[in-house]
């Protein structure tokens, strides 16, 4: 489903991101990005969006070979992504239920499809009952819950999330994380990047950890504190570069 | 749905920074007026001067008795005067079809010509190659018996084909100038209708939106500003035409025609309110290839 080989990114200044990475996710995996501030995780994500450019190596996402695509061909691959991010992005102005429809209406789905998706959606996440209210009447852990909405409502084949727990309390991020698992068990790649320990700890899901912008460990049903081979860790040239 | 929601988010753009689009379409306004003013100026100088063609400075109408060597002696007579470079006949047929012409879309000179085709004379057509000399040659001619009259536009002429030609030079430069600060105009309010709907365009990038789903309501932000403007100078011109000018073709003084075609001013109003189109998308384009990458 996702597939990064040998892939590097330096940015402007000799800053490298992310060096020589290579991971394949299969269909159906839930996958913890763990790691510091700065190993790689959000440049990533963000190479799997093509929000910008690999350096080097080559990258698929859901059977496209995204790291040589048209640049106008890239909106239509982001469809098959959802993405949620710490910040929940919504639009403060729109509603609930508004904000959801957004993702549908910018794509062109017909008014009929989103009627009856929006409300499909929103009743999955638990927030029928809050459909009219906006943004800023809605707790943290609500919010987060109306981008997930957001980012399913297309039925998208990987939700990528970005610290989707970062900003939220921890009764809270069990919540989301039951949210997360669910729309897993629908067959939806899920890629999480995060810094928590306990969650990580709790799902015992696959573990990929980066340091310094290399994988220096991927573990099926790891947690967060790995075993690391110290002989990559040491490896301090990734810095200077 | 999907194209009332691109058309809802251009005029909402529109209203937000209502201050910044009435400059740009002022901008825009101010440009095509003073083209359409440029044009209609060039249209009056047309019309005055359509019987003055290439150089043809002296008319002399012959009297229709002049029998061809009549003609022939007139013609080699007039060729050996001081001051002429050329003279060309005009029979009466030709005379005609010429008038048939100059008055195409006047209706009640056109009736006249029409119903009388032996009215017009033939006439004698003299270039001369001395601007000072217009006058004698023109004395000379009446004074000759075949002549019934001569006429010369005399240095009035050439004053306004003079005025003409510096009005459209000065227009063109001013113009270049007046485009170029309305693209920039209309590209600044652009790019603030981008930072106000950053969030929405990062969204809808974010989700998938196609890169014309993006770009559309802008375009439209930028076609609607130029259009505006473009129709504001194109109706004031016509307006002032209609009011101003040809309820009192009577009173305006002869020599100088303002009976400019209905025709005219429509179709250079439909290609000058395009043109306000044109330099709105160009606005728009040059903001979104600039601004909205970074958005």
């Amino acid at each position: 489903m996702i597939r990064l080989q040998n892939v590097s990114k330096v940015y402007d200044g000799g800053v490298v991101a992310l060096k020589d990475v290579s991971i394949e996710v299969q269909k159906g995996e839930f996958v913890f990005l763990v790691g510091p501030s700065g190993s790689g995780k959000s440049t990533m994500i963000r190479l799997v969006l093509r929000e910008e450019p690999a350096t080097s190596g080559d990258i698929w996402m859901a059977g496209k070979h995204i790291s040589a695509i048209a640049p106008w061909k890239v909106p239509y691959v982001r469809r098959s992504v959802g993405t949620v991010f710490q910040d929940f992005k919504l639009l403060p102005s729109k509603t609930v239920a508004e904000n959801v429809a957004f993702a549908l209406e910018v794509i062109g789905r017909p008014r009929s499809v989103i009627r009856s998706q929006v409300p499909q959606v929103l009743k999955l996440v638990g927030l029928s009952a809050k459909a009219d209210r906006f943004p800023l009447q809605l707790s943290g852990g609500e919010q987060q819950r109306v981008s997930i909405a957001r980012a399913f409502v297309n039925r998208p084949l990987i939700l990528l999330a970005d610290e989707p727990t970062g900003n939220l309390d921890p009764a809270t991020s069990v919540g989301i994380m039951r949210l997360l698992d669910r729309i897993n068990r629908t067959g939806t790649t899920v890629v999480m990047a995060t810094h928590d320990h306990a969650i990580v700890d709790a799902m015992r899901r696959r573990v990929i950890q980066l340091e310094r912008g290399r994988v220096v460990r991927d573990q099926s049903r790891g947690v967060y504190e790995g075993h690391v081979t110290e002989d990559v860790l040491n490896d301090d040239d990734s810095v200077e570069a | 749905m999907r194209l009332r929601f691109l058309i809802t988010e251009a005029f909402v753009n529109l209203r937000r920074n209502a201050l910044m689009v009435l400059g740009a379409v002022l901008a825009v306004f101010v440009t095509i007026l003073l083209i359409f003013g440029a044009l209609v100026i060039r249209e009056v100088v047309r019309l005055t001067t359509v019987f003055w063609e290439d150089g043809v400075r002296v008319l002399a109408f012959v009297n229709d008795d002049l029998s061809p060597s009549g003609v022939d002696a007139l013609i080699r007579e007039v060729e050996g005067w001081d001051g002429v470079a050329s003279v060309r006949f005009v029979t009466k047929a030709e005379a005609y079809q010429e008038a048939l012409e100059i008055f195409e879309g006047q209706d009640f000179n056109l009736r006249t010509i029409e119903e009388n085709p032996s009215i017009l004379p033939a006439s004698v057509r003299i270039t001369p190659d001395n601007v000072d000399l217009y006058q004698e040659i023109e004395d000379r001619l009446r004074a000759h018996p075949a002549v019934i009259r001569a006429t010369s536009p005399g240095a009035g002429l050439e004053r306004m084909i003079a005025i003409r030609d510096f009005l459209t030079q000065v227009t063109l430069v001013v113009v270049i100038g007046l485009a170029v600060s309305a693209i920039v105009l209309i590209a600044n309010t652009i790019r603030l209708a981008i930072y106000a709907r950053r969030e929405e365009v990062g969204i809808m990038k974010l989700v998938g939106a196609s890169n014309w789903f993006v770009r559309i309501p802008f375009l439209l932000e930028g076609l609607i500003e130029g259009l505006i403007g473009g129709a504001l100078a194109a109706g004031l011109v016509i307006g002032l035409w209609r009011l101003g000018v040809k309820t009192r073709l009577d009173e305006l003084p002869n020599l100088i025609r303002f009976d400019i075609s209905d025709q005219f001013l429509t179709q250079w109003a439909v290609i000058l309110v395009l043109l306000g189109g044109f330099v709105g998308v160009l606005g728009s384009g040059i903001a979104l290839r600039r601004f909205l990458r970074e958005a």
